[in-house]
């Protein structure tokens, strides 16, 4: 198991006592007073709050593989009915994960205030994949798998308060952070729109870090950022994971320093991105003054539609979009395969991103619920299974749709409304979940794909995206301008299939 | 953290100031982002080096006792150790290289 050797000191159940005059941390100041044992030289001490009868003791005593209250599962040891609270759990990726962690025993409590729904909704859009209401959905958990989750109907930007109070009520031992508005296009629409990104994301964020401190400082914090946020350096430079290593070495004026630690840069493509990246640095400043611990995950580009739970039952299924705001690009080929429209590729096509299907996700999230980060640790994963060209992919989904569901499908370039560069070099590492947290990807993409159009091909989905297939071609421009991308060429496959395994040997690591 | 490169209050006279061998000591916490990410350069040093040099980490937040004995202002510091005493410290992230570099200058062969 990746966390056997965990100790209390990664513990979330623990109170941290004793003295600490390092550096004002603020957390762990409360004197030991008659308990301490006045020989000892052990200055922070755990108290665990699901065994209180262990009394003070070492925090690196006792390890996950030993503490009973630590039990296995197939994704490393978990908490017994740990406490997990997801924030924007009525999302795509929310409840996703509610129902996986439900089922792996978790309690799970939530909030959403609706955002995504009201967004897709003023787009003209909806979910592909019919949803209901969340009354319906906790009731539908309870019935076909057993989960009762605990629901609250909180606006974490507007209502703090409330959302501290429910945070002290549950005392989660695990945040997992999906409250934010995941698009880019819906950012650049307008002023207005950029506001409302930035302000729901960064100070939501910002707002939900000052409740941490002040109730549940032990519990571990998992933001979601996104592989957005390093952008594609054209020098072909490693994109590392969040900081440089220590053997990164910065060579100049004839001197030398590792940059061991520090934040790698950032060049964001979207005014989303920019409050991805500002919500990374309100972070790891939390973890610094206040000794909170966060992982900062830089997601890929997320598709599918798969998990056991959400295939359980059409009522559990997880929302899809496919408009131009929130629907990620696998999600769109597949649905413009279906409605005979052709794959649209913005500019040359050549943009190469990391990816990760929703299955896999969810499994890495698990394996760093189970690992939480020490106090006052900031750490930063790639969570990533596979790199790929949008070209490759729209081949691929291409050849899937002709040769399984005899569908015409094209693929097309059309004018690039986004400021980026669509011809660079990418190398992403992304070694940490499968070295130090046990993971291997499991779902094979082309599968994926081919079970996304068996389920996107049935008649009441097919028809929800004839409805809004206008919505699919971009009219957001990164300028400013609002008019629909021009067609620039549409592709001959049979020259795109040699091209494509050409750039395949390159970029599959 | 592997269990056999972590010095305590307890067992830093034994395993530091009375050992045989030199001892490279990594003053570390776990708030700090260049600690971690000189973390696996240590581990790498420690099997590489073994029987040669001891190399190991002491966390700062909980021997606050010993960290404060010898003056740590910043971490990860890198202090290193011979028959007791100390012949050579720096403060920073440092690469493996750095580090190997760090020994020789103190005169220590490997």
């Amino acid at each position: 198991m990746h966390n056997s050797n965990c100790t209390c000191w990664n513990c979330p159940a623990i109170d941290l006592k004793g003295k600490v005059d390092f550096r004002a941390c603020g957390q762990s100041t409360t004197e030991f007073g008659k308990k301490k044992d006045e020989t000892s030289e052990v200055y922070i001490m755990a108290e665990c709050k699901r065994r209180p009868e262990l009394g003070l003791f070492d925090p690196m005593s006792i390890t996950f593989e030993d503490c009973p209250q630590w039990q296995k599962t197939p994704y490393g040891y978990l908490l017994k009915d740990m406490r997990v609270m997801i924030l924007g759990i009525d999302g795509y990726l929310g409840w996703t994960l509610a129902l996986w962690l439900g089922s792996l025993g978790c309690r799970v409590s939530g909030v959403d205030n609706y955002n995504r729904r009201k967004w897709v909704k003023e787009r003209g859009s909806h979910t592909v994949i019919p949803i209901s209401s969340m009354t319906e959905r906790l009731h539908s958990a309870k019935e076909v798998l057993g989960i009762e989750i605990d629901f609250r109907e909180i606006d974490i930007l507007n209502e703090k308060e409330r959302l501290k109070e429910f945070i002290d009520e549950v005392k989660p031992e695990a945040i997992v952070h999906y409250a934010e508005c995941p698009s880019a296009p819906f950012s650049m629409i307008d002023v207005d729109h950029a506001i409302e990104v930035q302000k729901n994301n960064v100070l939501g964020t910002l707002g939900l870090l000052f409740i941490m401190r002040d109730v549940v400082p032990e519990t571990s914090l998992l933001k979601l950022g996104t592989m957005g946020e390093y952008g594609t350096p054209l020098t072909g430079r490693p994109i590392f994971e969040g900081m440089f290593p220590a053997d990164a070495v910065l060579h100049w004026d004839g001197r030398e320093w590792s940059l061991g630690g520090e934040l790698t840069p950032r060049d964001p493509v979207s005014f989303y991105h920019v409050s991805k990246v500002q919500d990374t640095f309100n972070v790891y400043e939390a973890c610094k003054y206040w000794w909170l611990r966060s992982y900062d995950i830089m997601q890929g580009v997320i598709f599918g539609v798969h998990t056991d739970q959400v295939s359980a039952d059409p009522r559990l299924r997880t929302r899809l979009d496919i408009d131009e705001w929130f629907g990620t690009i696998i999600n769109r080929f597949v649905a413009q395969a279906i409605v005979g429209i052709p794959l649209t590729l913005y500019g040359r096509g050549n943009q190469i991103r990391g990816f990760i299907a929703l299955r896999d996700a969810m499994e890495c999230m698990t394996r760093l619920i189970a690992c939480p980060p020490e106090p006052g640790q900031y750490a930063v994963v790639n969570q990533i299974s596979g790199v790929y060209s949008l070209r490759q992919l729209a081949y691929l989904v291409a050849q899937i749709g002709r040769k399984y569901f005899d569908l015409d499908v094209q693929v097309q370039r059309v004018e690039n409304p986004r400021v980026e560069a669509d011809e660079h070099p990418f190398e992403a590492l992304y070694e940490k979940l499968p070295k130090n947290y046990g993971f291997t990807p499991k779902v094979n993409i082309a599968k994926e794909i081919y079970r996304m159009f068996e389920l996107l091909s049935k008649p009441q989905i097919r028809e929800r995206i004839e409805e809004k297939k206008h919505l699919i071609i971009p009219k957001t421009w990164w300028s400013g301008v609002k008019r629909e991308v021009k067609r620039l060429e549409l592709l001959d496959l049979k020259e795109e299939v040699k091209e494509d395994e050409e750039r395949y040997k390159i970029y599959q690591r | 953290m592997k269990k056999d490169i972590r010095f305590t209050s307890a067992n830093f006279k034994e395993e530091v100031l009375e050992s045989k061998i030199p001892v490279l000591v990594d003053f570390w916490a776990s708030w700090c982002v260049p600690c971690k990410m000189t973390e696996p350069v240590i581990e790498e040093l420690a099997n590489e080096l073994k029987g040669k040099i001891k190399i190991g980490k002491l966390n700062v937040d909980q021997n606050p006792k010993i960290a404060s004995e010898f003056n740590i202002g910043g971490v990860p510091t890198f202090i290193l150790f011979k028959e007791g005493k100390v012949v050579k410290r720096e403060t920073g992230a440092r690469s493996k290289q750095q580090l190997l570099e760090m020994i020789k200058e103190a005169g220590i062969s490997i």
